[in-house]
């Protein structure tokens, strides 16, 4: 009776482990709402960006300095050249905000036109830009911070660095209910931020994340990109991980979510992957 | 001398200038090259350098390839410290003549 209840004993730790275990991938699995649907073919382009407003797709083309704007099956519908080293876009009224990462300045594309916002603080190498109401918010790459701007002032957020609530080469930013979403890249996480600088929360630092490079915010989950893993992961807003798509992935860079359609950019495959909710 | 002679030798002079001063090639191997941002920010990063013309960046091999007007006008440690203050480790680097063929096996 002793042997048995000491058997109990030691096993009883294990048991819970493996429930445990259980729990969270069947929870990943319950969750599993997000099923690849087609891939949209865009030839000898490896794209650093990705935009959608539902009817068109705007694609940075960093290696012919160019961003393209292509109907739902990737047919080109209009070229805009002489973009140097165009990275990840933003779309805000119409217009398509883009990073020129060679020149260390905004574009904007309006119609047929393109203007260049004025910056008050100059980043070094911006990789991604987000704008909304009132605020654009600058990934400045090689200065490891994100360059928050409204009409008046100018805000700084994070510094080099590996603990929290500092950055090491981020990439990109959203803006969403009134906090900063930024792909932290090579920390391999993503950290949230109030408009005051103070982190929030780290998300996914132990998903084995390698090069988080691309985020999106809706308002419901949180999509980042694992570049070297090929894979999406999509969290909850409190940073619970919810799903993870590994198929149909090259060297994933961003991802843009329109009408229960995610739109991912693959660098290595020249394609768009359509997943649908 | 004749003026028909000194403006031969002027002329042939010139062509030998110019001849020395014609584009050629810098491979870098570069460790820590992950993603575009990286590879473009290391281009930005190089283009500072004086007399590049264009630079190539494989970040999948870990390559980049420099055209430069003058050889002789960029030192191989000006290279390893731009590639070193971009955040990246330089490795070997092999100066060649513009039209020897590439050899990714450097």
């Amino acid at each position: 009776m002793t042997k048995i209840l000491y058997l109990l004993l030691i096993s009883l730790p294990i048991l819970i482990s493996c429930k445990e275990s259980g729990e969270e991938s069947a929870d990943l699995v319950n969750n599993k709402q997000w099923k690849f649907v087609r891939e949209i073919k865009i030839d000898n382009i490896s794209p650093t960006g990705l935009q959608t407003d539902g009817e068109y797709l705007w694609i940075s083309d960093a290696k012919n300095n160019r961003v393209i704007k292509t109907d739902l099956d990737g047919s080109i519908v209009k070229e805009y050249p002489d973009i140097k080293r165009p990275m990840h876009l933003s779309i805000y009224n119409s217009k398509v905000y883009v990073p020129e990462y060679l020149t260390d300045k905004i574009k904007i594309i309006n119609g047929d036109e393109i203007e260049e916002y004025p910056l008050k603080e100059k980043p070094d190498a911006p990789a991604g830009v987000f704008v909304n109401d009132s605020l654009i918010a600058v990934v400045d790459f090689y200065n490891h911070r994100i360059i928050l701007q409204n009409e008046n002032e100018v805000m700084i957020i994070g510094k080099e660095g590996h603990k929290k609530g500092e950055l090491y080469y981020p990439t990109d930013v959203a803006l969403v209910n009134d906090k900063i979403y930024v792909a932290d890249a090579y920390n391999n996480r993503v950290q949230v931020f109030d408009y005051n600088g103070n982190v929030l929360k780290v998300i996914g630092a132990k998903d084995k994340i390698n090069v988080a490079t691309g985020i999106e915010v809706t308002d419901d989950n949180i999509f980042v990109t694992d570049f070297e893993g090929d894979r999406i992961l999509i969290y909850d807003l409190y940073g619970k991980l919810i799903h993870i798509i590994n198929e149909h992935l090259n060297k994933p860079t961003e991802i843009s979510v329109s009408n229960n359609t995610m739109y991912v950019s693959n660098y290595a495959g020249s394609s768009i992957s359509v997943i649908e909710q | 001398m004749k003026p028909v002679i000194k403006m031969i030798l002027i002329i042939f002079l010139l062509g030998i200038s110019s001849t020395l001063a014609q584009s050629s090639e810098v491979k870098v191997r570069v460790d820590g090259l992950s993603c575009p941002f990286c590879a473009y920010g290391l281009e930005k990063k190089l283009n500072d350098l004086d007399g590049v013309e264009s630079i190539n960046i494989d970040f999948e091999e870990g390559l980049v390839v420099l055209q430069v007007t003058n050889s002789e006008n960029i030192s191989e440690e000006e290279i390893r410290t731009k590639i070193e203050k971009a955040g990246f480790t330089p490795r070997e680097i092999v100066f060649s003549g513009k039209n020897e063929k590439p050899d990714k096996d450097d």
